[in-house]
């Protein structure tokens, strides 16, 4: 049989097998709607507070339209004491609280000094970050107009007021992302996953499906399986990666620095050392079923073991070596830098490195595995079930 | 129905990975997730500080900024130095003194100092920049309080006009923004629901093989027995991350966790049900696994702890309903935050109900039995 086709034979086996075909074009396309889609509104807004105002002047009230007038708030409700407050905010409905508290433009007039309070629900991260910057943002408002009032007031010039207030102006802007969008953050390491996830499964039910069983598969060498079913694969991913990598970030707003050539030199041996692995796993699947099973339970690790949602240097240095044998994470890690930092592709060469020694490994593993399973169906006897 | 369990056990024990899934297997995975989260605070992260000032102001700014113990300051020589690091992700955020920023904060020009932050790294980013503003406000402090004293301030005074009104800020309920208690428990709830629906699949599916089609049982005892024997066992990994939490790692909780059982059951039912209706439309072992896979693997995303329910659109908020998981988590916050009562709590769970609608499908698709079988 020529190379040629067994790759189509390959193809045709792949298309035809229905559980292949919902993880691979079925699912590939379902999860890049599906799981984007809680993230879609990119920046938590409108985080609902509860204001306790125990000083009810004009002052407070102003304050209470600063904070309404920040994107990250919106003053849903007033109580009449922080038990109150508590209550409302237990109810699941309201996350924030700030208390002003009685004589608050009374001290701040008299040049006493105030203190406001504010709480927010820790039990959400994102909301707890943004009534928090939200409240201070307003807060700080509030405290600027006292203090330059008061300044005015005792005789100071204006410019003179507002530069021993505030002596050095500070720039904190993001680099990359922006916009601090949730989407372009999530989706550039979770779609790498998804396509490293899928071509496991994909190559795992195929494998499973086939041994001891005849077939085309028996036909050609273990070494000439193994490169079909790479050519294969590798033909079918690299139209999902485009379709990941380029529209799918395109339509999310994720950000896109390397060049194609760079993006395609990175993931080549990315998805050579994921179809080698997949296919040196599949040997030791009898069961169609079971590739799926065994790669769901891996997905939320790997996720979280790649770096991006929690920081590398957290993490246990034992799990961190671990997990390089998996090629999503160097390749994650890597395609971060290279597409999303625009690091320059000599900063990404170790991953680079590590992606095509996995590749061999991987590659011999499934040479092995293929000869071994190959050789299986001559021989009678064998055990029915794993 | 005895001989029915019996049957179940019988072939539970014979099967190496469904007896793996339903012991060792998740909570395995569970240590793994726990231990990766360990750190629990974001401490020491690297941040590249290029000070082209060199003086002992500037000098004064990185003391404050080490002090910090979210940030752990690097010095880096030139700017393009500092900024390759930066795209290496080797530090997550740079700050940068100017030249001549003493001379001019002594000459009252108001210098700027750059702070910029990786917002590709969202939570570390948002948390460093937060940190970095706050240890420069501090290290600037002490000159607005001398330029004050010059300006004939009392000492006492020179402190309020600085900053007149002060500021308590209060987490709620997490009260030193620990990640275990906040992202561990719905990453294992996740990684529960995971582990039952495979379990449930696995379970059915086995009545798909020739030997288990032969016998003369009607699908709907199977079904029961099916439940009945695996519900207990699941319910045991979701007491073992309740003792993990709240036993093994003290993490707080307002109310007495044995009130979310009824929660857990409800969703291990849940998660049953909607397993079998795909099981008897499919009939096939890997296509029940690859959907179920589908429906299920993106629930911890749709849990609203990560990011806010609310501010999900309409789309997210209906598909965030179809998981029982969602339903689940609500509960869990408001129990181990808010500590609402038992009783509320109890109240909660009939979210669940629309789930039991799925018995209707379940009674007439198992009438109809199973297809012959394909070979």
């Amino acid at each position: 049989m020529t190379l040629l086709r067994l790759i189509l034979e390959e193809l045709k086996a792949i298309v035809a097998d229905k559980a292949i075909a919902v993880t691979l074009f079925g699912g590939v396309l379902f999860y890049a709607l599906l799981y984007p889609l809680p993230y879609l509104n990119q920046v938590p807004t409108e985080q609902a507070l509860v204001v306790v105002d125990l000083d009810n002047t004009s002052l407070s009230r102003e304050l209470i339209r600063h904070a309404d007038a920040s994107p990250k708030i919106r003053v849903a409700r007033g109580a009449g004491s922080v038990a109150e407050a508590q209550h409302y905010i237990a109810s699941g409905d309201f996350h924030g609280l700030l208390v002003i508290p009685a004589g608050f433009k009374r001290d701040l007039l008299l040049g006493k000094g105030a203190t406001l309070s504010y709480g927010g629900d820790a039990s959400y991260f994102l909301v707890y970050s943004a009534l928090v910057e939200g409240l201070v943002t307003a807060g700080m408002d509030a405290a600027k107009s006292v203090q330059l009032l008061g300044m005015l007031s005792r005789g100071e010039s204006f410019a003179g007021a507002s530069l021993s207030l505030a002596p050095m102006h500070l720039n904190a802007v993001p680099a990359y992302n922006p916009g601090l969008g949730y989407t372009p953050y999530v989706v550039p390491g979770l779609f790498l996953l998804i396509l490293h996830q899928t071509l496991l499964i994909g190559t795992g039910i195929l494998g499973a499906g086939q041994w001891r069983k005849s077939g085309y598969w028996q036909q050609v060498s273990a070494l000439e399986l193994l490169m079909g079913r790479l050519a294969a694969f590798s033909l079918i991913y690299a139209a999902l990666g485009a379709f990941y990598l380029g529209w799918c970030y395109h339509w999310y707003g994720v950000s896109v620095q390397a060049g194609l050539g760079d993006i395609a030199a990175f993931i080549v041996p990315f998805y050579v050392a994921t179809a080698a692995a997949g296919v040196a796993a599949s040997c030791l699947f009898r069961r169609r079923d079971m590739p799926t099973q065994v790669m769901l339970l891996a997905s939320m690790p790997i996720l979280f073991v790649s770096g991006f949602v929690w920081p590398l240097s957290l993490i246990p240095e034992p799990l961190v070596m671990a997990a390089q044998a998996i090629p999503a994470v160097p390749a994650i890690f890597g395609m971060l830098k290279l597409n999303q930092l625009g690091a320059g592709f000599d900063a990404v060469f170790s991953e680079w490195l590590t992606l095509w020694v996995l590749a061999l490994v991987y590659l011999a593993l499934a040479w092995w595995g293929l000869a071994v399973r190959q050789r299986e169906v001559d021989r009678p006897g064998i055990p029915k079930q794993a | 129905m005895k001989t029915l369990l019996r049957r179940e056990l019988g072939a539970l024990w014979q099967n190496p990975w469904q007896l793996a899934l339903v012991s060792y297997l998740p909570i395995l995975a569970m240590l793994a997730l726990w231990w990766l989260f360990s750190a629990a605070l974001p401490r020491q992260l690297p941040v590249a500080m290029v000070d082209l000032d060199n003086s002992s102001l500037s000098r004064e700014l990185g003391r404050h900024m080490a002090a910090n113990p979210v940030v752990s300051p690097i010095s880096f020589a030139s700017l393009p130095q500092a900024q390759d690091a930066m795209n290496r992700a080797e530090v997550y955020a740079l700050v940068v003194v100017p030249h001549g920023f003493s001379r001019e904060l002594k000459t009252a020009v108001q210098p700027t100092v750059d702070v910029r932050y990786n917002g590709q790294f969202l939570l570390v980013g948002k948390l460093l920049a937060a940190n970095l503003q706050q240890a420069i406000a501090d290290a600037m402090k002490p000159l607005a309080y001398s330029k004050q004293l010059a300006r004939g301030a009392n000492p006492h005074q020179a402190h309020i006009n600085i900053a007149p009104v002060a500021t308590q800020t209060t987490a709620l309920f997490n009260r030193n923004n620990n990640y275990v208690g906040f992202l561990v428990p719905p990453v294992l709830i996740a990684l529960w629901q995971l582990t039952a629906m495979l379990v449930f699949a696995n379970a059915l599916n086995r009545e798909l093989e020739p030997a288990a089609r032969q016998e003369a049982i009607g699908m709907l005892p199977k079904l029961g027995a099916k439940l009945l024997c695996y519900t207990p066992l699941l319910m045991l990994q979701g007491l073992f991350i309740h003792a993990l939490l709240f036993g093994y790692l003290k993490l707080p909780v307002a109310a007495s966790p044995l009130w979310l059982i009824p929660a857990m059951l409800a969703l291990l039912l849940a998660v049953f049900l909607i397993v079998a209706v795909i099981f008897l439309l499919m009939q096939e072992s890997a296509r029940v696994v690859s959907f179920c896979t589908a429906l299920f693997a993106p629930a911890f995303a749709f849990m609203g702890v990560t990011f806010p329910v609310h501010d999900m659109p309409a789309a997210a908020q209906y598909w965030r309903l179809l998981m029982p998981s969602s339903h689940y988590i609500d509960s869990h916050i408001a129990l181990v935050s808010y500590g609402v009562s038992g009783m509320e709590l109890l109240s909660k769970n009939l979210s669940f109900m629309p789930f039991f609608l799925l018995l209707l499908p379940i009674g007439l698709l198992a009438r109809k039995g199973l297809k012959e079988a394909q070979s």
